[in-house]
């Protein structure tokens, strides 16, 4: 029976592995759905994805070998001899502790760069009233967010700076899960929840930031247009937020500027109706086709 | 292991299997429409304290309700006489927003009501889903068959687009999410399984109504009437009127649409647009428009907020001890009062653009404490009470102003320790 049991842990790193190359191989995407963020966080983001997996892989397969072997090697062998205790070994303890210890430090530092370019490297503009001179502005300033972003129980509010770029003044254009942006533009989002912990996901873009009630964050990212007319993406909330956490769903497009500012115009001025018209109001409340489906991937 | 307690274990796991289907779902009992027990309970009370239908009567209410509308898995569009309201339920989209949700092969789903709505609407419509009591304000009971954010008239009945509209955008301010990522059919079924609902509720209040009526053992429309039972004829020619006006006030939303006058051009021009929302604030605080009584001299919703709304009224909420008789054993959610909207949140829960501000002054809110302000034409003469259209939009520009005020300017509001990154 001892041998067998050898046999039977084996089946949960076989299952495992198999399952894992299954999605690699199979699924058009493979494991990560498509990167359209030309940020370079981005790109570290899935380096780092990459990195961290082959390392805990190698050390899931090891493992699970060495707890297989043992298994098999050293079960009961019926003959009645009975186990030996032991209070274990203290250099081997230093040894497992020192070596994960050495690896996620090391993991730490490695990632630095990332972490910095994804929270706080702010994209900037030039000051007001600074001199530009080669590309190069002499003060800079934070870049006004683009959008607010307002996760509530459960859907996702959006709120346009407009072209003033000031979030709060009457040139504000609202939308409810419904978030457009420019392609090819440095773009900062100003993010918030109205009731409780929500997180604002974009996972094409490689952007994810929890949301705390009470706390104003931002996100930043630089869509690379993939369709010229325009890519559509999911927006997901990854925080378990109430009963209707998985009605926070909402719809991202990229498109090109001129594009985007059409939409805008367009909403905008469907915002600002003030004149009724059966025919316009029909078109005032448009739906996103959910069926066209998110471009990824 | 011996025989003994294997045996007992096998017989154990096989009653729990046994308590988990009967009790989550295998072979759980199908959905039912509830009836409006206090509703019931109210026409009874009007009767007397102690007065109650005859148990056949009111079955017969609920015989009558099923052979007409179905059931939340077999809903239809009753063929009344020669009242048709396949006018305006279609038995298509009913099917496909009722029953149980699944989904087919082509990926078209069924069940929408109960996937997205009937945890706080309740299956019945009746607002009193297992979510309801925690929110604020309530769900919506449509058997009243009244929608509050419109753009027909006070007591007119909301058209197809206002419902849709609610479904798009959600509800500001409450917790009516938006459902614009669903697909258009599923959006268009959901509206008129609403409007089903809403009709079914309202039809059984007539019926229930129609009680009243009833002589000591008399039934209501009895299967079985002769030809030439008069009495009996009588009270099915009262019903139908009754349901005719039912069918006649939805079949004629679509047309009934309050006009809207332009918003004068001159209001482009700053200047004029400044002077436009002094007048409005002047009819904000003045006679005609009077809206400070309710939404307070600062419009921050703090004016007269001891009223209720159409719903709450009916089951007395002013005298405690009634109240708590619906509340223990009629199942009605605990009274609120009807509280007027800060306009300085700009947070409008019928929507922002101009037109739907329009609608709410000019249409009022229905089922609510909101009147309907009076309008009259432009060049009308002073002496006549109302708001001429230009006095109208500058009451609206008035209200649009009152979010970017620079007394609750945010930027002044947000406290020094806010964390801002970087």
């Amino acid at each position: 029976m001892g041998k067998l049991w050898g046999l039977f842990f084996a089946i949960v790193p076989i299952f495992a592995i198999g399952m894992f190359l299954y999605y690699a191989l199979v699924l058009p995407s493979g494991l990560l759905p498509v990167n359209v963020n030309a940020r370079p966080e981005a790109y570290w983001i899935d380096h780092l994805f990459w990195v961290i997996l082959w390392v805990t892989s190698g050390v899931f397969v090891l493992t699970a070998l060495a707890q297989v072997l043992f298994v098999f090697r050293y079960g009961d062998r019926g003959d009645g001899r009975r186990a030996v205790y032991t209070h274990g070994s203290h250099r081997m303890e230093i040894a497992w502790t020192l070596v994960p210890a050495v690896a996620l430090f090391a993991l730490a530092i490695y990632q630095l760069d990332a972490w910095a370019s994804a929270k706080t490297r702010i994209p900037q503009v030039p000051a007001p009233g600074t001199v530009v001179a080669g590309g190069q502005a002499e003060a800079t300033v934070p870049k006004p967010p683009l959008a607010e972003v307002t996760g509530r129980q459960f859907e996702w509010r959006f709120r346009y700076a407009g072209p003033d770029l000031v979030i709060g003044t009457r040139d504000d254009l609202f939308t409810v899960n419904e978030l457009h942006v420019p392609s090819g533009e440095e773009i900062v989002l100003s993010i918030k929840s109205e009731d409780v912990l929500h997180s604002f996901f974009l996972p094409q873009m490689r952007v994810k930031q929890d949301i705390v009630p009470g706390m104003k964050q931002f996100v930043w990212l630089n869509a690379v247009q993939v369709d010229p007319v325009a890519d559509r993406y999911d927006i997901l909330c990854t925080e378990l937020c109430g009963w209707g956490h998985y009605k926070m769903r909402g719809r991202l497009t990229v498109e090109p500027r001129e594009r985007f500012d059409a939409w805008f115009a367009d909403a905008f001025a469907r915002q600002e109706l003030a004149v009724f018209d059966p025919a316009v109001a029909a078109t005032a409340a448009e739906t996103i086709d959910a069926d066209a489906a998110p471009t990824d991937p | 292991m011996n025989r003994m307690t294997r045996s007992s274990v096998a017989v154990a796991t096989f009653a729990l299997v046994a308590v988990l289907a009967t009790t989550t779902g295998c072979l759980s009992q199908p959905a039912e429409f509830e009836t409006n027990a206090a509703y019931l309970y109210r026409t009874e009370r009007a009767r007397g304290e102690d007065f109650r239908f005859e148990p056949s009567q009111t079955d017969d209410v609920e015989r009558v309700l099923t052979e007409w509308f179905g059931t939340p898995d077999d809903p239809r569009a009753p063929k009344i006489g020669d009242l048709d309201f396949s006018t305006v339920l279609d038995a298509d989209r009913l099917t496909m927003a009722s029953g149980a949700v699944y989904s087919d092969q082509e990926d078209t789903k069924f069940g929408l009501y109960r996937e997205h709505c009937a945890h706080c609407h309740g299956v019945t419509g009746d607002g009193k889903g297992p979510t309801a009591p925690f929110l604020n304000p309530y769900p919506r009971d449509y058997r009243m068959g009244v929608f509050k954010f419109k753009s027909t008239p006070r007591g007119s009945r909301p058209t197809h687009d206002d419902l849709r509209r609610i479904l798009v955008e959600g509800i500001p301010g409450t917790s009516m999410p938006s459902f614009r990522l669903l697909k258009e059919e599923e959006l268009e079924s959901l509206v008129d399984y609403v409007r089903y609902l809403s009709i079914r509720g309202e039809v059984e209040r007539a019926l229930i109504g129609e009680l009243n009526e009833l002589g000591e053992g008399q039934r209501l429309l009895p299967e079985d009437a002769p030809a030439d039972d008069e009495a009996a004829a009588e009270q099915k020619a009262r019903v139908l009127t009754n349901v005719k006006r039912i069918l006649d006030r939805w079949a004629q939303a679509e047309q009934s649409v309050s006009p809207v006058p332009p918003r004068p051009a001159k209001f482009d021009d700053p200047e004029e647009l400044a002077a436009a929302i002094e007048r409005g604030k002047a009819i904000f605080h003045g006679d005609v428009g009077n809206c400070a009584r309710c939404h307070g001299t600062t419009a921050l919703g703090d004016g007269q907020t001891t009223d209720f709304d159409d719903w709450t009224k009916e089951y007395d909420p002013l005298d405690a001890a009634v109240h708590q008789i619906y509340v223990d054993q009629y199942d009605v959610l605990p009274a609120r009062n009807a509280k007027p909207r800060n306009l300085r949140l700009g947070a409008l829960r019928g929507g922002r653009r101009p037109v739907d501000i329009y609608w709410r002054l000019a249409n009022g809110i229905d089922g609510t404490p909101m009147p309907a302000v009076l309008t009259k034409p432009e060049g009308s003469p002073a002496d006549v009470t109302g708001l001429t259209p230009e006095e109208m939009w500058s009451l609206i520009e008035y209200v649009r102003s009152l979010p970017y005020d620079e007394l609750n300017d945010p930027y002044q509001a947000v406290p020094a320790n806010v964390r801002e990154r970087p």
